[in-house]
């Protein structure tokens, strides 16, 4: 991973880039447009420079009235000269009218013109200096726009001007266009004043967040278009059946904040989670297969996932496995290290001086990679950095474990006999360790005394160690609850059949096939919907997330930046450069709450289809509050660090938190049979057996046929071979591409070298040979 | 009631501040709570107490060995924000750089600096040192005799310097300061160096090095450096004295006149 500037979305860098060029050619345009018109203006621009210096002198000089006079007359003198000059240029170009102009001098100028466009063309490669190319290159251009237009005579000039406008009014079309393009990209002029300010790293993080909230966006197209909005249109309405009416029980209190606020009460029993959806095959009148529809929108989802981050990989890959990481190390420092986006001084003074610390850093590196001192003193304090990293994550585990496994006990007492902070312990501890742990890997990283940049990816791994971790112990606790609830469903189940029985036995015990007794559904009792329960749990977990992310940007920045900034009037010390000084942007902890944020998304939209839609909305409020916060009370970084290669370290991150994320709700799936009474997939035996039903009544048989056999292990595996030795096939190519490539760089390092010694050999040789002629030049002369 | 489990949560923070500011702790340390306790115990003043130590062990005449004495003790025994040895020596090059004939310095404390500079000053240069506090001033003319510069080298004024600077050129009958040194009130930084501007002391080539500028920090000061426009100026970075953590500037002034 060098440090030199690859983007983390190239393909946006690279329409920037494109978009500015074009800026800038239009800015030479104007500038060319404005040069025209100060030529014109020369002449008086010239007398009027000339007046005015003379002015000048008289002011500084104190000289006597007559020779004062007398400049004034010369001034005087020099003036209708001027204008005479003016009138007879006028009178050139009166005559120059190509109206006047026979066809022998038409034909010259026609010639004259072409002469002067090939010259534009051709100007690039002529060995002048740069003044004379920029001055001929004015001039023929000046001589062309003159004479061009004036060339044709009557319909064909007329048709000739018609054209020139009209490409000119293509241009400015195309021009318009593009800002147009740009202006509808979102929140792409907040990004680039943020990256003018505080460099590309930073710019890069906001770059992920849209890209994220794209992505979101699909998402939560997705589940609101196929599986909320076609379930409150279509399905039946609230309170029509138990798993859509609030129990009795909780009826008081189902629209309170509170209850709200945890997900229950009525927000429990509406679209926004599992429970709430029937298994009714097919609803409305469009006949919408609802719990096929819920199964391929929670599959389609992942796979949607995996499939724009493994081709965001690819191209990522494609685009930074070009550059060459070791040789040539000292010149890409020196020609590739300035952000040319950076368009704050402070910003690039941090930069000016992040790439002289570089560069000290490097020659330190080149130095000690030869010779290194005390090796068992920094092996011992690595070692010892690791240990109490691992300590810590270690005891945020087991915290963690220890307060879910409280906040079960809570549950199995009842959640109302307890506080609000106990019943929001697991989310509150889950967030405010992932907040300081960091902060304390930070610190501990300092003993290590790597390069910063292989700090950096240390912190950033262990950062991920922790979130894993935590995340993994919450989803383990939640396992031993779903176990929990599924023990209880089975109770709930056997007492529903003796209450229905004792209901039967009560009324008429004759008649049993009489029609049913009509019980209120809010009534009837029903099971703990273990679905339900985990979707709450991560509804309840982002919700913690969202908040505290919040809270500590208002506490930790601006409340930061306010106190330092007017108690700076009245303190005994700079609070501005020194102590508590303002906080900077954290790109690699914003990046990695990111990953997990939509990890958790991931993990939980399947129990929760609100997830998406929440997070959208997460994202939203906190691009906004972030680009606000940074521009508002963050200072840029000491070390500017270039949104290097690390894009695609971040992409690699999301993927494999994307599977980890993925693995428990496939598993969920797969091993744990859903709950009876509630959620679109009640009374099958697994979740997927959806998909056999909707094969077997609304596929033709023979297509049910064709899937068995396909499904069929002997056929499956045969593929699975199939496919594993197509991805060895192109890996081993792949490497081979590689391999080659290496050898051909190899070769042409060689050619160079060997070049430049043949020129040194040359320059040996040289004085040698003319050595030997003057010699034998000399010598006859000698004898 | 906040359950002892998110008390927990929050001991990684502790954990990150105490080991972050770490140096700072030490220094509120020594510099605060040593300082107390040793003034109910002794019933000296911390100058007084530094000026015994350096009685008892420096060899009088002898700069170098008085200066050693102080570096000890400022960090072994007890903390005095003097210049200190590292930036000390910044400061000698400078000085011996620009071999300065009449020099200027503001803050005296207990005599360290003064020391250093007329260490490093040519045959018939002159020293102006200004200390505002009285008992300090009896002390750091106590050192400057002990290291045996006379009143013709040093002159020690005793007198806040923004009353100073004004009568500098009616009471002293200065021309020109070549060097200015500055380790006072930080706050008095601004003011005292538009001051200086305006009585026209400062003549082209004029250096004024200006202690602690990033930590206790003088900000408006680098303020008014960065706007006027009338210095080359740099910020020589090193920590703070007799403490290795804290990052701290010597801010080098060439005054350049208005172009």
């Amino acid at each position: 991973v060098d440090e030199d500037e690859v983007s983390i979305f190239q393909e946006e860098r690279e329409k920037e880039r494109r978009r500015r060029r074009r800026d800038g050619e239009r800015d030479k345009k104007r500038r060319e447009n404005g040069r025209r018109k100060a030529s014109k203006d020369v002449g008086e621009g010239e007398e009027k420079y000339q007046t005015k210096r003379e002015k000048r002198e008289r002011g500084k000089t104190k000289r006597s009235k007559n020779d004062r006079e007398a400049k004034r007359r010369e001034t005087y003198k020099e003036e209708p000269v001027k204008v005479k000059n003016n009138e007879e240029e006028d009178d050139k170009e009166k005559e120059l009218r190509p109206e006047d102009l026979s066809p022998e001098e038409l034909e010259k100028l026609k010639e004259a013109v072409d002469e002067r466009k090939k010259l534009i063309q051709s100007l690039r490669g002529k060995p002048w200096p740069m003044k004379k190319k920029l001055v001929a290159l004015r001039e023929s251009q000046e001589f062309v726009e003159k004479y061009e237009g004036a060339l044709g005579k009557g319909k064909g000039r007329k048709l000739y001007a018609y054209k020139v406008m009209m490409t000119k009014k293509w241009m400015k079309f195309q021009r318009d266009l593009e800002n147009f393009k740009t202006a509808c990209i979102p929140w792409e002029m907040k990004i680039k004043e943020i990256e003018s300010h505080f460099g590309s790293s930073v710019a890069s993080y906001f770059i992920f967040l849209r890209w994220m909230y794209g992505i979101n966006m699909i998402l939560f197209g997705l589940t609101f278009g196929l599986v909320m909005v076609p379930e409150a249109l279509m399905g039946r309405p609230y309170g029509s059946i138990p798993r859509k009416t609030v129990p009795r029980a909780e009826e008081a209190s189902a629209m309170d904040f509170a209850v709200l606020w945890d997900c229950g009460g009525y927000a429990q029993y509406s679209v926004l989670f599992y429970g709430y959806y029937n298994n009714q095959r097919a609803i409305g009148w469009l006949k919408f297969r609802m719990p096929l529809s819920y199964f391929l929108v929670g599959v389609g989802t992942v796979a949607y996932s995996y499939m724009v981050v493994i081709r965001t990989m690819a191209r990522n890959a494609n685009e930074s496995g070009v550059g060459d990481d070791n040789s040539f190390n000292f010149s890409w420092k020196t020609f590739t290290s300035w952000d040319y986006l950076i368009g704050n001084p402070e910003t690039a003074d941090n930069k000016f001086a992040s790439i002289t610390t570089s560069f000290k850093e490097a020659i330190l590196e080149e130095q000690e990679s030869r010779k290194d001192d005390n090796i068992h003193l920094t092996r011992f304090l690595r070692v010892l950095a690791n240990f109490l990293v691992l300590c810590c994550l270690a005891g945020s585990g087991y915290l963690i474990y220890f307060v879910v496994r409280r906040s079960q006990k809570f549950a199995l007492d009842g959640l109302e006999n307890h506080t609000w902070w106990e019943r929001n312990e697991v989310n509150m501890v889950m967030s405010l360790l992932g907040m300081f742990c960091p902060m304390l890997f930070d610190v501990i990283s300092t003993l290590e005394n790597y390069h910063p940049r292989v700090a950096l990816q240390w912190q950033l791994g262990r950062i991920f160690a922790l979130f894993l971790g935590n995340l993994y112990t919450f989803i383990i606790a939640l396992m031993d609850e779903i176990n929990l609830k599924r023990e209880e469903e089975m109770i709930v189940k056997f007492n529903i059949t003796m209450w229905e029985t004792s209901l039967y036995n009560g009324t008429e015990p004759e008649n049993s096939t009489a029609p049913p007794i009509s019980i209120h559904p809010a009534d009837v009792p029903r099971g703990p919907c273990w679905e339900t329960m985990v979707g709450q749990e991560f509804v309840r977990l982002i919700i913690s997330d969202t908040m505290t992310t919040y809270i500590t940007l208002l506490i930790g920045d601006f409340i930061r930046a306010v106190l330092v900034r007017f108690l700076n009037y009245c303190w005994c010390w700079d609070l501005e450069a020194g102590f508590p000084s303002y906080s900077e942007f954290d790109v690699s902890g914003n990046v990695l709450g990111l990953i997990f944020n939509q990890g958790m998304i991931w993990m939980g939209a399947f129990y929760a289809p609100c997830l998406p839609a929440l997070n959208v909305l997460r994202l939203h409020v906190s691009m906004y509050l972030q680009c606000w916060s940074v521009m508002c009370c963050n200072v840029p970084q000491e070390r500017v660090f270039k949104a290097s290669g690390s894009n695609n370290f971040y992409m690699a991150m999301l993927l494999v938190i994307l599977f980890l994320s993925t693995l428990p709700a496939i598993y969920t799936i797969v091993t744990i049979p859903p709950s009876f009474d509630c959620g679109p997939f009640s009374g099958k035996k697994r979740m997927f057996d959806v998909i056999h039903e909707t094969l077997e009544s609304d596929f033709p048989a023979w297509f049910g046929k064709v899937f068995s056999y396909a499904s069929n292990p002997g056929l499956v595996l045969p593929f699975i071979l199939l496919m594993v030795l197509a991805i060895y096939y192109l890996q081993s190519t792949s490497k081979s591409y590689k391999e080659a490539n290496v050898e051909l760089k190899k070769k042409l390092q060689a050619q160079t070298h060997h070049s430049s010694r043949e020129q040194q050999t040359q320059n040996k040789i040289l004085p040698q040979i003319t050595f030997i002629i003057v010699l034998s030049i000399a010598e006859p002369d000698k004898s | 009631m906040v359950s002892p489990a998110i008390a927990l949560a929050f001991l990684p923070l502790l954990l990150t501040l105490i080991i972050r500011y770490r140096y700072y702790f030490v220094l509120f340390y020594r510099a605060v709570l040593v300082r107390i306790w040793r003034d109910c115990v002794t019933g000296l003043s911390r100058e007084e107490r530094a000026y015994q130590y350096v009685l008892v062990h420096a060899t009088p005449g002898d700069p170098d060995s008085i200066l050693e004495a102080f570096d000890v003790w400022c960090s072994k025994v007890e903390y005095i924000s003097n210049i200190g040895p590292k930036k000390g020596k910044i400061l000698d090059r400078l000085l011996m750089e620009q071999s300065p004939l009449t020099v200027l310095e503001l803050g005296a404390h207990c005599g360290y600096s003064t020391v250093r500079i007329a260490r490093a000053l040519p045959l018939g240069a002159r020293l102006y040192s200004v200390e505002m506090d009285q008992r300090n001033a009896a002390i750091a003319e106590k050192i400057i005799r002990l290291a045996g510069f006379d009143d013709d080298t040093v002159e020690l004024i005793v007198n806040p310097s923004d009353e100073v600077i004004p009568r500098l050129r009616a009471d002293y009958g200065l021309e020109r300061l070549d060097f200015v040194f500055m380790d006072h009130w930080k706050k008095s930084y601004c003011p005292d160096l538009q001051l200086l501007e305006g009585s026209g002391l400062l003549g082209k080539g004029s250096m004024i090095v200006a202690d602690n500028v990033l930590f206790p920090g003088a900000p408006k000061f680098l303020r008014h450096i960065r706007k006027s426009g009338l210095y080359e100026w740099k910020v020589h970075r090193a920590t703070l004295e007799y403490s290795k953590g804290i990052r701290d500037g010597m801010a080098e002034l060439v005054y350049q006149g208005i172009k």
